[in-house]
């Protein structure tokens, strides 16, 4: 046979396996580089990293001031609870996994715990399922005292490991006596957390519900208390018109004033979040707030095994193409 | 079995597996004359194999990356399993000890050893699905019906949390009931009514309840901790003019179980010990064999995409030692 191939060299002489040429082929480092780059994926397939993650228990004012439409999701006006609800659930998707919400409410005034935190990832249904069902008609008390209630939260709270996020429009109901406010002093700065003012600015009628639980209208000025007749008055005595220090301790005047309307009690909340330590930050856009709580201050480095192995897997894809892009022809041709 | 993609996009990339195919990736050596080669089907078939292992390195890198993984499927199983829902009474008495004094420390009170008792009994069923609802003047919802057992205990533990108002037992089970009006529920249905107390049920919802508690087919059970020196379910009035929902509600309510006609059994408690009893009997009675559906969590298959480019990549390696060059 070699007779038919005169100038071949290449065939008469068997050539040399593994010829000093195969190491001068950019062809082979890069798949052994390729090969390598898959070794350490499996020598290092996890880093450990750390990560921000949350723990909020989330508590709700379910009182009636709530069910006040003054927020729209799109173009359809929703009530101060259903816009909760809704950044709430946005958020729920937001955090990442580790991070754990729980879930209270508050009327009257005292707030009561549905769940401590759980999981956002394992449980993102159950979570999603109960933010869903938060309904004013939980509310086992009339009467909305803010202050009492995030009082009690906090006490509730000083125990566990958590950030309080407290969720109101601020609206006291019936109004408070200042001389009979809640002291904090005791829990400043025990709970970190955050006070989250809910509603407009503007006053809006509160609606009103059946016994049923139907639709009947809005709440009139005389529906509801307008004045605190709880205690002594703080004012002095001389001043109130028909004042008896038994049988009118704060006079005979008619009170009139706006307390069947609501708007978020913004200078309040935030006299509030000063006497607890915690932050104040006003519900606007469920978006801003979902970044608001994704903030470090609230966050804590937990160290996660987190997954890497496409870092090596990137270098391995991106060797490998390099045998097969037709860089070597080019090179051919140029030659 | 379905398959899906943590980051969907990168599957773009998967044009570029088919590069092999135009490129041997092999350094070409200058020939004189290449019709002097003969025909070798050997070789050729060598040839196409490495094309195929690097077009199937490569996809399965990209695949790798793009995080294939199995979807979380769920198959059918026979075994003991249930759905429970869990109605606990949050009035303000279950803080009490059964004694009906405040718990001291040297007792524990109601509302302790339920949650201590629930949490095991939890944790020994490991096929059922569990749902929470609370109530006191009105009704809590607390959990869907889950088998996530930390997010259940998480709401167990919650109840330490002092209790609140009244009992308004009628909205709490309607609520309980309202836990199994979805489709496609199977298995036994179970409410686990928790109170230490009973209140008369208005005729209104009366009307509902047993309409309700018909349709659904719920096995009621009711855990009744009777304080020192309260009336008791099983009572007998004295005079017959106290035989009334006001004046004898626990009588009541468990007369009104009783005519639901469905299947019901009371347990009155007066220690932890009996209420422990209690439990463990509802445990046995509720093992007959039913068909669930077991879920099978995600499975990452990701891994194994980078265990077969490890070892084509290591072949093409090899190869390329084979090569022959000049």
């Amino acid at each position: 046979m070699p007779a038919f191939y005169p100038h071949n060299t290449l065939l008469t002489d068997k050539p040399p396996m593994f010829s000093s040429k195969t190491y001068q082929d950019y062809r082979f480092f890069c798949l052994a580089f390729a090969v390598l780059a898959m070794l350490a994926l499996w020598v290092r397939p996890t880093q450990d990293q750390a990560r921000p993650v949350y723990n909020y228990t989330f508590i709700i004012d379910i009182t009636r001031s709530m069910n006040a439409t003054d927020y729209k999701i799109g173009d359809q006006p929703v009530s101060r609870l259903q816009y909760v609800q809704y950044s709430l659930r946005g958020l729920l998707a937001k955090l990442p996994c580790q991070s754990k919400i729980g879930l209270g409410l508050f009327t009257e005034r005292r707030a009561t715990l549905l769940f401590e935190p759980i999981e956002v990832c394992q449980g993102f249904n159950e979570i999603d399922t109960a933010l869903a069902k938060v309904d004013w008609r939980m509310a086992w008390a009339a009467d909305s005292r803010i202050a009492s209630g995030l009082l009690n939260s906090l006490t509730l709270l000083q125990q566990r490991d958590t950030n309080l996020v407290f969720m109101t429009d601020g609206q006291e109901a019936p109004p408070v006596n200042p001389r009979y406010r809640s002291d904090f002093s005791a829990l400043k700065g025990k709970v970190p957390g955050m006070i989250v003012g809910v509603g407009g600015l503007q006053a809006v009628p509160i609606p009103k519900f059946n016994t049923r639980g139907e639709p009947d209208g809005f709440y009139r000025a005389d529906d509801v208390p307008q004045r605190s007749t709880f205690g002594e008055a703080d004012l002095n005595p001389e001043k109130i018109p028909g004042y008896n220090a038994r049988n009118a301790p704060f006079g005979d005047a008619t009170a009139v004033g706006n307390e069947h309307l609501s708007a978020l009690q913004e200078s309040y909340l935030q006299d509030l979040s000063l006497a607890t330590g915690l932050s104040y930050q006003r519900l606007t856009s469920a978006d801003a707030w979902a970044d608001a709580l994704q903030s470090p201050t609230f966050a804590k480095q937990q160290r996660l095994h987190v997954d890497v192995r496409w870092q090596a897997a990137s270098v391995a894809l991106f060797c490998c193409l390099l045998v097969y892009v037709p860089l070597g022809k080019m090179r051919l041709k140029a030659v | 079995m379905s398959l899906a993609f943590t980051t969907p996009w990168l599957l773009a990339g998967l044009g570029l597996a088919l590069l092999p195919l135009t490129n041997p990736g092999i350094r070409p050596t200058p020939y004189a004359w290449l019709e002097m080669l003969p025909a070798d089907p050997l070789s050729g078939l060598i040839a196409a194999a490495l094309r195929l292992c690097a077009v199937l390195a490569l996809t399965a890198l990209i695949l790798g990356l793009a995080g294939l993984h199995r979807t979380e499927q769920s198959r059918e199983r026979i075994g003991h399993g249930a759905n429970i829902v869990l109605l606990l009474d949050r009035s303000n008495s279950m803080g009490n000890t059964f004694a009906g004094k405040a718990p001291d420390g040297s007792e524990e009170s109601k509302a302790t050893a339920a949650r201590r008792l629930l949490s095991d009994f939890s944790q020994q069923r490991p096929h059922d699905l569990f749902g929470i609802a609370a109530y006191s003047t009105a009704p809590l919802f607390v959990l869907p019906l889950t088998a996530n057992k930390p997010a259940l205990q998480a709401a167990i533990n919650a109840t330490a949390t002092p209790a609140l108002a009244y009992t308004h037992v009628s909205k709490g089970l309607a609520m309980a009931l309202d836990f199994f009006a979805q489709p496609n529920l199977t298995g036994s249905r179970i409410v686990l009514l928790v109170s230490d107390g009973a209140a008369a049920i208005d005729p209104d919802s009366e009307l509902r309840l047993r309409q309700y508690f018909k349709q659904q087919q719920i096995r009621l059970y009711w855990l009744f901790l009777r304080t020192a020196n309260s009336p008791g379910i099983f009572d007998l009035p004295q005079e017959a003019r106290d035989d009334n929902a006001q004046a004898m509600p626990e009588r009541h309510l468990h007369l009104f179980f009783s005519s639901l006609g469905i299947p019901y059994q009371a347990y009155q408690a007066e220690n932890p010990d009996a209420m422990r009893q209690a439990i463990a009997d509802i445990n046995r009675l509720e093992h007959a064999p039913l068909h669930y559906r077991e879920r099978i969590p995600q499975q990452d298959l990701s891994g194994l995409c980078y265990l077969w480019a490890t070892g084509l990549l290591a072949l093409l390696l090899s190869a390329k030692f084979c090569e022959a060059q000049r």
